[in-house]
């Protein structure tokens, strides 16, 4: 890890002494050993700032939203999850490729931040969910690479959890959800730290238009859930950012991997992220397609 | 006409009907006398495409009971190809209806063409009969409960 | 000081059911909060004292979505129902000091002297606060250096004070309601040990002088360094337990419809947005600046004191961990 970390230091050295990038983004310490946090580095002075431990799950492609009017250009350091995110931005024409450079870095999987703020100090603490369920620890696309790439540790996908809803009854699944989106906040920070959800303005940004009433409930709350994952269905790369940002512990992925599964066997295998060209499952059709509606 | 108690429970059904097919083939259902139940709450869209999940989930919140979303058959689309990103769509939300919770017998889609009259009097029949034998839906209702009868005012 | 063991904290809470409302530090599927005892009772939630809950006790007196008012409507005729007051007092057991600190400067806006909030008002008047000290601060925890005492819960707002002994909770009462309160109960025990020993917290700093730093620091580079990581999510002001805007809705049904206050973020686009599309606050810089000023410099010139209370919810919880306490440090440092 820390090879990792010094490479990174350098790299991003090189870059802005160079001035092939104007700004670095990484991650730095945080207030707790395990929440590593983004940092923007604009001088070379301050690359000691940067740090790779296992706590930096956070996704820093939708940053580069942010550069998208500005005459920065922007390195990145991205894991395998990042390189999907940037994939995506790219391929829903959110950002262009000319002006980022991507720095991949391989990953063996981070920990679940949740679980470390729980446990008590220096107690063994579990990889993040998503990670476990990670396909790509190794950058799908970059400009340059620091570090060697490792050996995914899941080859397919996994659905256990899914099928596990799925295989309830009615009451118990419509209980189930009901119990677990009456918890949500709507501090809307699943949806914000997203990287498929990029639109520049969102529904739920609108109450005027009566999409969503401000009210919280279970009901209002299930259909901002069922909602966004529809509106990422598809599109969703999987990194569980979702997940592990929200205070209320909403097993969000659930719905997420859910439509994954159905596109899989309905319309066949689809990797979000991966290609940068040509259509999502949900943006084109097949004549072929299943027919239920006769 | 509805109400929540299951004796002489008249459910809401809402139907979402494309311009082109199903709103002329509920319309010849008319024209030719077919009878079916007044549960029917017909919507007419310019395309099945247009129809948001969204929309579905909404009807749910405020009361209905029963949800279909019909349009023209693939490949007779006005637009040429609506109805075949609507069969994508709907193949997925129907899946995850029943993730959800909502019994998958009040939520449907149907391929209903202009001159399928009596297939349109069939789909929406055979739906009530369903959805009463059912009863109300109460997943996903938002409701306001409110004790007062209005009394007349000045204004 | 009367006591109870912890192993029959049930019983007394239960005691305490039968003639208020109780309310109680609650784990409901992984979320930490308030909420009725009987949720306890039914096997629900499980009580959580390990800690601050992570939905602060605000709700108590500013729920996330309250009903004002209902109305129906029928051509000219009108009703409106007026929703009835609390029915019986409650009790909000285990707040923490910090949080009690907060709910005395939520008095500030909705007890204003001009301006008193009746819905606030009522539920404020009938509630009775169990404020309980904490022994084991989190490593998130800066409370004492944002002026909270740790041995004493503040006065104007807990009726009685809560000691955590190990075994037994310790009470003092502060105030007449918790006496009523206390006197209720039977079976409690009787302690004349000293008060519990408590950790030192790892964060601390002297905020003295800040919000005269502040004042003229609106176009200071450093909102710069802070504003790049912030998702403009409303996480934060949602958990904060000093956060208090809101805005207030209609929800209508056809003909019946009610008035909601619902809590709102000054980290969201429509929250300044103006009827004719422009945005004062358009981006995270402003927001954040926002957020951190009517923090520690805007409610410090109006009402004397910070508006952050130093729980460190939004230290901990913050999805990007955009840090309110090494804001406050850099700025006394310079």
């Amino acid at each position: 890890m820390s090879d990792i970390q010094s490479e990174m230091r350098a790299v991003a050295k090189e870059l802005l002494e160079s001035g092939e990038a104007t700004v670095v983004i990484g991650w730095e310490k945080g207030t707790m050993p395990y929440n590593s946090t983004p940092v923007m580095i604009r001088s070379a002075a301050e690359v000691d700032k940067l740090i790779w431990d296992e706590y930096c799950q956070q996704n820093l492609s939708p940053y580069l939203i942010d550069f998208i009017y500005t005459e920065d250009k922007v390195a990145i350091f991205a894991k395998g999850c990042d390189t999907r995110a940037y994939n995506r931005l790219i391929q829903d024409k959110r950002i262009t490729a000319d002006k980022c450079i991507i720095i991949g870095v391989p990953c063996s999987g981070m920990k679940n931040a949740k679980a470390a703020a729980r446990l008590p100090e220096g107690a063994e603490v579990p990889m993040a969910n998503a990670c476990k369920e990670c396909r790509y620890p190794n950058p799908v696309v970059f400009d340059r690479k620091i570090g060697q790439d490792v050996t995914p540790w899941c080859t397919e996908k996994n659905f256990a959890d899914v099928e596990a809803i799925e295989a309830m009854g009615q009451d118990e699944k419509a209980a189930f959800w009901q119990s677990q989106y009456s918890k949500c906040i709507r501090c809307y920070a699943c949806r914000n730290i997203c990287p498929a959800c990029n639109c520049t303005n969102c529904i739920f940004d609108q109450s005027a238009s009566g999409w969503q009433s401000k009210d919280i409930n279970a009901s209002e709350n299930e259909f901002y859930g069922v909602t966004r994952a529809f509106h990422v269905a598809g599109r969703c790369i999987e990194c569980g950012q979702c997940e592990m940002v929200c205070p209320s512990d909403i097993p969000i992925m659930l719905m997420n991997k859910k439509f994954i599964k159905d596109i899989d066997t309905l319309f066949g295998a689809y990797e979000a992220g991966i290609e940068t060209e040509g259509p999502t499952p949900l943006s084109h059709y097949e004549v072929s397609d299943p027919e239920e509606f006769m | 006409m509805s109400n929540n108690s299951v004796e002489n429970f008249e459910p809401k059904i809402l139907v979402f009907a494309c311009n082109w097919c199903t709103y002329a083939g509920a319309d010849l259902a008319g024209t030719s006398r077919l009878q079916y139940p007044p549960n029917v709450r017909v919507l007419r869209v310019p395309c099945s495409c247009r129809v948001n999940p969204q929309f579905v989930l909404r009807a749910f919140q405020r009361g209905i009971d029963g949800v279909l979303v019909a349009g023209c058959h693939p490949g007779d689309c006005h637009y040429t190809t609506g109805n075949y990103y609507t069969r994508r769509r709907f193949l997925l939300i129907t899946r995850m209806m029943d993730y959800m919770g909502i019994d998958s017998r009040r939520f449907h889609t149907r391929w209903i063409s202009g001159a399928e009259g009596p297939k349109f009097q069939q789909v929406v029949t055979e739906m009530i009969e369903e959805v009463k034998a059912i009863g109300p839906n109460d997943k996903m209702r938002d409701d306001i409960e409110i004790d007062v009868k209005a009394v007349e005012t000045n204004e | 000081m009367k006591t109870i063991e912890k192993a029959k904290l049930d019983g007394f809470l239960s005691q305490l059911a039968q003639q208020y409302r109780v309310l109680v530090p609650v784990d409901y599927n992984g979320l930490t909060q308030f909420a009725p005892y009987s949720q306890v009772q039914e096997g629900v939630s499980k009580l959580y004292f390990d800690g601050n809950v992570t939905v602060s006790p605000k709700t108590v007196y500013l729920p996330q979505s309250e009903a004002m008012y209902k109305f129906r409507a029928q051509g000219k005729k009108l009703a409106i129902e007026e929703l009835p007051e609390l029915d019986k007092q409650q009790v909000v057991f285990g707040v923490r000091h910090c949080d009690t600190k907060a709910i005395q400067c939520l008095d500030k806006v909705f007890l204003d002297e001009k301006f008193e909030d009746p819905q606030y008002k009522n539920k404020r008047e009938n509630t009775i606060v169990f404020s309980l000290a904490c022994n084991n601060p989190k490593a998130t925890c800066f409370c004492e250096s944002m002026g909270v005492d740790r041995a004493h819960a503040e006065a104007s707002v807990a009726d009685v004070q809560v000691y955590d002994f190990g075994d037994t909770y310790g009470f003092e009462v502060i105030s007449d309601k918790g006496k009523a309160c206390l006197d209720a109960v039977t079976g409690l025990g009787e302690t004349e040990s000293k008060l519990p020993d408590q950790k030192p917290q790892t964060i601390k700093f002297d905020p003295s002088g800040l919000p005269e730093k502040l004042k003229g620091m609106f176009e200071d580079p450093i909102w710069d360094s802070y504003q790049f990581k912030c998702l403009n999510c409303g996480t934060c002001t949602y958990i904060c337990p000093t956060c208090h805007c809101f805005d207030i809705n209609n929800k209508i049904r056809g003909e019946v419809g009610m008035k909601l206050r619902t809590w709102d973020s000054c980290m969201f686009n429509e929250y300044t947005l103006m009827a004719g599309g422009h945005q004062p606050r358009a981006g995270k810089k402003e927001r954040v600046r926002n957020r951190f000023l009517h923090k520690l410099q805007y409610f410090n010139e109006k009402h004397g004191m910070f508006l952050c209370i130093g729980c460190g919810r939004c230290v901990a919880k913050c999805p990007v961990n955009l840090d309110i306490t090494k804001f406050i440090q850099q700025v006394i440092g310079q």
